[in-house]
C-alpha cells in the first residue's frame, strides 16, 4: 500500500530544499568575495613581477644591459615566481619583428621552449592535484593550445615539425592553433602538411576545428613562391577543391601585389608550371568559379597570352567571370584594352556594371573621359544610373562642378543636364547651396535655372529669397517667374 | 447544501491551481539550475581559451569577412552621433555603417549630416527585400564606409531590412542605435564565424548596461553601477539573462533568442528566409525561429552561436514607464513568435528547438509570467481559506524568494569568476546586494509587466512601444 503524502512531508521536503537553497546562495555569497580578494592579489602579484620581468627581458632584447647580471636575475625570477605568470609575462609584450629572434634564444635559454614543446608533445610538467584535475577532466588540450601558442609568438621557428604534429592533435583548439601557428612561421617545409589540411577540409567540410577559412589564411601567409606546392592541387578532379585552391593563390598573389608597387608575375616569383595551369586550363575550367578566381592571377602575369585570356573572360557566360576580370583589369597596363572594358558598361547584370565603372575610373583622365562619353551617349538607362552613382560615391561631383565653371568644352555641361535629366541633382545643388563663389551660381542659373528638376527649383527659389550677391538673386526671381509662367501656361 | 458544494468545488480548484504552481516553480527553477550549472563550466574552460584566440590573426587575416554594421534610429537625436562614433572606431578590418534613419520626427538625421559632412545623394536603391519608400542617401566621400539612409517611418524591421537592402557584404552586424560597442566585439564576434567548418548563421554577443559607465570619444572608458535602484536590478538581470541563459542554450544548441541590439547575421541566409517581418514586435526572435524553420525546410545545416565575451553597452530604461514598455514588448514578441511557430512544439523535424528550447520558452518563459502572478494571488487565497497551512505558506513564499536569490547571485558569481566587468569592490558587494533582494519587490513589478504584454497578446495588441533614450554613459 503507498505512503500517503502528508502535510508533514511537503513541509519537511521544503525545509531541505530551502536550507539547501540557502546554503548554496551564502556559499556564492562567500565565492565571489572570496574570488575578487584572491583575483586582487593575484594581479598584484602579476604587476609587481611584471616590473621587475619587462626591464629585464626588455633589456636583453635590445641588447642595452649587462646580459649576465640580467639573465641571472631573471633565472632567479623564474626560479622564485609562479611559473605560469613568468611565462605569460615574458611573452606578453613582443619586441619588434627583427628582435623577436633574441627573445627567442632567451626563451631557450630559460628553458621556456623545451617546456612549452613537452606540453605541446603532451608531456605534462605540472604535478599534485592541478595535474590530476588536468587529466580526469581531460583538459590538457589548454595547455598544448598555450603551449603552441607561446611558441608561435616568439616566432621559434624550430617547432614547425612540432606543430605539423599537433595538426594531429585529438583536441581542435590545439589543432587550429598549431594551423595558424604554421601560417605565422610560414616555414616551407611545413607547407606540404598545409596543403594537405587543405584538400581535406574541402573535402570533408565538417573537420572540426579546421575550416577553409582558417587554413587559407595559414597557406597566404606564405610567399608566393612557394605557391608551386599547390600546383598539383589544381589539377584535382574535384572541381571544389581546384576552385578553392585557385582562391589561395589569388589571395597569395593579392597579397604580393598590395606590398610592391607595380608588381607582376614571372618566373622569378611564379612557377612555369603554375603559369601554364592558369593560363591552359584554369582559365577554361568547367567551373565559373575557377575561372573567376583565376582571372586577378592572370591580370598579374607577364605573358602575351593574358591579355587574350582576359578578354575571353570578359565575355564569359557566367556573370561573376565578367565580374571578377573586369575588376581585375583595373592597371594602368590594360589602358589598351579600354574600349573592350567599357564594353562591360552595358552588362546586364549591375554589380559588373559597377565593376567596370569603377575600374575605368581608376585609369584616371583617360577612363574618366571614356565615361563622360558614353554617359551623354549610352541609351542604357541601367548604365548611366550606374555611372551617376559611382560618380557620387567617388565624391567626383565637386569636380565636375569645377570643370563646368572653369567653362571647359562643353562637355561637363552635357553631362550636368544630363544628370538633372535623370533626377540626380542632390549632389550638385547641395554644392551649389555651399559654395562661395556667386560666379558658379549664377553660371549654373542661367544654364539650369529653367530646369524642371524638382531640387534645381527649389534651389532657384532658395536663391531668389536668400541670396546675398543682388544680381544673382535678381537672377534666380526672374527665373522663378518663369517657371511659375511656365507652369501656369502649362 | 448548494453553497458547500461550490465551495468544495472551488477549493478542489484551488488545489490544482496551486499543485501547478508548485509543479511550475520546479520545472522553471529546475531548468534555470541546470542552465547555471552548464554555462557556468563552459564560462570557465571559454575564459581560459581565451588565451590563445588569437585575435591578431583575426585582425590582420586577408580572409576575414567584410562586415556591415545595420544601425535602425528612430528618434535618436541625444545618442546617435556618439554611437555612430564608436561603431566607426571598432577594431574591425573591413567595416561598412549603414544607418537608417526611420522617419525620425528628431533631429537624428540633421545631427548625424553635421557631424559627418554627410551630402545628400541619388543613389540607385535595389530592393530585394520589398521595404517602405526610401527618401535619401547621405555620404560623406572622405568616410567610404559610412552610409546613412533616411527613410519613411516603417518600424525597425523595415528599417533593418533597408540596411539588408544597402549592405554589399556576406555578413551583417545590427546594433541598436543606443549601443556602444567595444572596440574589438566584432572581432571576437567573428571569430567563430572564421574558425567554424559550419555555416555560423546567426552569432550573438553580450549586453551589458550602459548606465552608470563612463563613455569618453565613443567609447566605455569606466564601468561602474548606476545609482537608481531600478537599473541596479537590471544590470543582475541581464548577467542572469546572458551568461546563463544564453550561454546554456548555446551549450544545448537550442539557441531560439540573439539579441538583435548586438548580433551578426549570414545576408544570404537572411535574404533567403525573408529579411525581417513585421508579424511581431521582436523581430530579432522571429527571425532566429524562421531561419531554423528554414534551414529544417531546405535541409540546410546551419549554426547559431552565442559568445560572451563581445560586450556591446546599452541603455537600460531609466523609469518605470520605460521598463514597462520594453518589457511588455518583449513579452507580446516572444508570445506572438511561439504562437506564430506552435507547429515546432515537440516537433521531431525541430529537433533539440522543437523538443527543447520551444517547450522552455513556451511554459517557463512565456506561461510562467501569468502562473507566477496568479500565484501571487491564488496562494494568500489559499492561505485565507484555510486550504494551505500558515506554516507551509511561509516556507513556500522563503524558498521562491530564496530560490530566486540564488540564481541572481549564480549569475554574480559567474561574473565574477569570468569577466568582472566590476572593477570596483564596492560594485561587487552592491550587486551582490541587489541579487539577493531583487526577487523582492523588482520581480513582481517585471511579472506585472509580462503579463500585461500577455494581456496585450490575448487582445491583438500589436503596436511598437518605444522606449525613450536619454544618454546614458554620458
Amino acid at each position: 500500500m503507498p505512503i500517503p503524502i502528508l502535510i508533514e512531508h511537503v513541509i519537511t521536503f521544503v525545509i531541505v530544499v530551502l536550507v539547501v537553497v540557502l546554503v548554496l546562495t551564502f556559499g556564492f555569497v562567500a565565492a565571489a568575495i572570496l574570488r575578487r580578494r584572491r583575483r586582487d592579489r593575484y594581479f598584484e602579484r602579476l604587476d609587481d613581477l611584471r616590473q621587475q620581468v619587462f626591464p629585464l627581458v626588455g633589456g636583453l632584447v635590445e641588447g642595452t644591459v649587462d646580459a649576465d647580471k640580467a639573465f641571472a636575475a631573471l633565472r632567479d625570477l623564474s626560479i622564485k615566481s609562479d611559473p605560469a605568470m613568468f611565462e605569460q609575462l615574458v611573452v606578453e609584450r613582443l619586441p619588434a619583428p627583427d628582435k623577436l629572434p633574441a627573445l627567442s634564444k632567451l626563451c631557450d635559454d630559460l628553458g621556456l621552449i623545451k617546456r612549452w614543446q613537452q606540453r605541446l608533445g603532451g608531456l605534462a610538467d605540472s604535478r599534485g592535484l592541478s595535474a590530476l584535475f588536468v587529466r580526469v577532466f581531460r583538459f590538457g588540450y589548454l595547455q598544448r593550445a598555450r603551449a603552441a601558442q607561446s611558441l608561435v609568438a616568439i616566432r621559434h621557428r624550430g617547432s614547425w615539425p612540432l606543430l605539423v604534429k599537433a595538426l594531429q592533435d585529438a583536441h581542435p583548439d590545439v589543432r587550429e592553433v598549431a594551423l595558424r601557428g604554421l601560417g605565422t612561421l610560414a616555414e616551407p617545409e611545413s607547407l606540404p602538411a598545409l596543403v594537405e589540411c587543405l584538400q581535406r577540409v574541402i573535402l570533408q567540410p565538417a573537420t572540426p576545428g579546421l575550416s577553409f577559412r582558417t587554413v587559407k589564411a595559414a597557406i597566404v601567409n606564405f610567399p608566393l613562391s612557394s605557391a608551386a606546392e599547390l600546383a598539383p592541387v589544381l589539377k584535382h578532379q574535384h572541381r571544389r577543391v581546384r576552385f578553392l585552391t585557385t582562391d589561395v593563390i589569388r589571395e597569395m598573389v593579392e597579397k604580393a601585389a598590395a606590398s610592391e608597387y607595380g608588381f607582376t608575375l614571372s618566373e622569378k616569383n611564379f612557377s612555369a608550371e603554375l603559369m601554364e595551369l592558369f593560363l591552359n586550363n584554369l582559365s577554361y575550367d568547367e567551373n565559373p568559379d575557377v575561372r573567376a578566381r583565376a582571372a586577378p592571377v592572370i591580370a598579374y602575369m607577364r605573358d602575351i597570352r593574358a591579355v587574350p585570356v582576359l578578354l575571353a573572360l570578359l565575355e564569359d557566360p557566367e556573370w561573376f567571370v565578367r565580374l571578377h576580370t573586369v575588376r581585375a583589369m583595373a592597371k594602368p597596363k590594360f589602358e589598351t584594352q579600354l574600349p573592350e572594358i567599357a564594353r562591360r558598361l552595358a552588362d546586364p547584370r549591375w554589380m559588373v556594371r559597377e565593376a567596370a565603372v569603377r575600374t575605368l575610373q581608376a585609369f584616371g583622365a583617360e577612363g574618366t573621359a571614356l565615361l563622360y562619353d558614353y554617359f551623354l551617349s549610352s541609351e542604357d538607362r541601367y548604365s548611366r544610373e550606374q555611372i551617376a552613382d559611382e560618380w557620387q560615391r567617388a565624391g567626383l561631383i565637386p569636380s565636375l562642378l569645377a570643370q563646368y565653371a572653369a567653362g571647359r568644352d562643353g562637355r561637363e555641361r552635357r553631362v550636368i543636364e544630363q544628370l538633372a535629366h535623370m533626377g540626380k541633382t542632390s549632389y550638385l545643388v547641395g554644392l551649389l547651396l555651399g559654395t562661395q563663389d556667386a560666379g558658379v551660381r549664377r553660371k549654373f542659373l542661367e544654364d539650369f535655372g529653367r530646369h524642371a528638376d524638382g531640387q534645381i527649383q527649389a534651389w532657384v527659389s532658395h536663391l531668389a529669397a536668400h541670396e546675398a550677391d543682388p544680381e544673382v538673386r535678381a537672377l534666380a526671381q526672374a527665373r522663378r517667374a518663369e517657371l511659375a509662367q511656365a507652369k501656369r501656361s502649362r | 447544501m448548494m453553497a458547500v458544494e461550490w465551495r468544495d468545488f472551488f477549493i478542489h480548484l484551488m488545489n490544482i491551481f496551486n499543485m501547478i504552481i508548485v509543479a511550475y516553480f520546479f520545472l522553471a527553477n529546475g531548468g534555470y539550475t541546470i542552465l547555471m550549472g552548464l554555462s557556468l563550466g563552459s564560462l570557465l574552460i571559454y575564459n581560459r581559451r581565451l588565451a590563445y584566440q588569437g585575435l591578431e590573426e583575426l585582425r590582420d587575416s586577408v580572409v576575414t569577412p567584410p562586415v556591415t554594421v545595420i544601425m535602425p534610429a528612430y528618434n535618436e537625436q541625444e545618442v546617435i552621433v556618439e554611437s555612430v562614433r564608436s561603431v566607426l572606431r571598432t577594431d574591425y578590418p573591413y567595416l561598412e555603417v549603414v544607418v537608417v534613419d526611420d522617419g525620425s520626427s528628431d533631429d537624428s538625421l540633421n545631427r548625424l549630416i553635421a557631424a559627418y559632412q554627410l551630402v545628400k545623394m541619388d543613389l540607385i536603391y535595389r530592393p530585394r527585400l520589398v521595404t517602405e519608400a526610401v527618401r535619401g542617401f547621405y555620404l560623406n566621400p572622405a568616410i567610404p564606409n559610412l552610409l546613412v539612409i533616411s527613410k519613411e517611418n516603417g518600424g525597425k524591421f523595415d528599417a533593418l531590412n533597408v540596411g539588408i537592402n544597402a549592405c554589399r557584404t556576406p555578413y551583417f552586424c545590427t546594433l541598436d542605435a543606443d549601443c556602444i560597442l567595444e572596440r574589438d566585439a566584432l572581432l571576437r564576434l567573428m571569430r567563430p564565424i572564421k574558425r567554424d567548418p559550419l555555416n555560423i548563421v546567426a552569432s550573438g554577443g553580450i549586453v551589458r548596461i550602459l548606465n552608470g559607465c563612463e563613455v569618453k570619444d565613443g567609447q566605455v572608458v569606466s564601468v561602474g553601477l548606476p545609482d537608481t535602484a531600478l537599473e541596479r536590478f537590471q544590470v543582475v538581470e541581464y548577467l542572469r539573462g546572458f551568461l546563463f541563459g544564453r550561454t546554456g542554450w548555446d551549450i544545448l544548441h537550442g539557441t531560439l533568442i540573439v539579441s538583435g541590439a548586438f548580433a551578426v547575421f549570414h545576408r544570404e541566409t537572411v535574404i533567403e528566409a525573408g529579411g525581417f517581418h513585421e508579424t511581431t514586435v521582436s523581430e530579432d526572435m522571429e527571425l532566429i525561429v524562421r531561419l531554423h524553420r528554414w534551414a529544417r525546410e531546405n535541409e540546410r545545416r546551419i549554426k547559431m552561436k552565442f559568445i560572451s565575451d563581445p560586450v556591446c553597452w546599452t541603455e537600460a530604461p531609466a523609469n518605470r514607464k520605460n521598463l514597462a514598455a520594453q518589457r511588455r514588448r518583449w513579452h507580446l514578441g516572444l508570445y506572438q513568435t511561439l504562437w506564430l511557430n506552435s507547429d515546432m512544439l515537440f516537433s521531431r523535424k525541430f529537433g533539440r528547438i522543437g523538443w527543447l528550447s520551444y517547450p522552455f520558452q513556451l511554459y517557463v518563459e512565456a506561461f510562467g509570467a501569468p502562473v507566477e502572478f496568479l500565484g501571487y494571488i491564488m496562494i494568500p487565497l489559499a492561505l485565507l481559506l484555510g486550504i494551505v497551512p500558515p506554516s507551509l505558506f511561509l516556507l513556500f513564499v522563503l524558498l521562491a524568494l530564496a530560490y530566486g536569490s540564488f540564481l541572481s547571485v549564480g549569475s554574480v558569481l559567474m561574473e565574477e569568476l569570468t569577466y568582472r566587468r566590476y572593477p570596483r569592490y564596492r560594485d561587487l558587494l552592491i550587486l551582490l546586494g541587489y541579487a539577493l533582494l531583487e526577487n523582492v519587490g523588482y520581480r513582481q513589478l517585471v511579472v506585472w509587466y509580462r503579463v500585461q504584454g500577455f494581456w496585450r497578446f490575448l487582445t491583438g495588441f500589436q503596436k511598437w512601444e518605444m522606449v525613450t533614450h536619454g544618454g546614458a554613459g554620458g
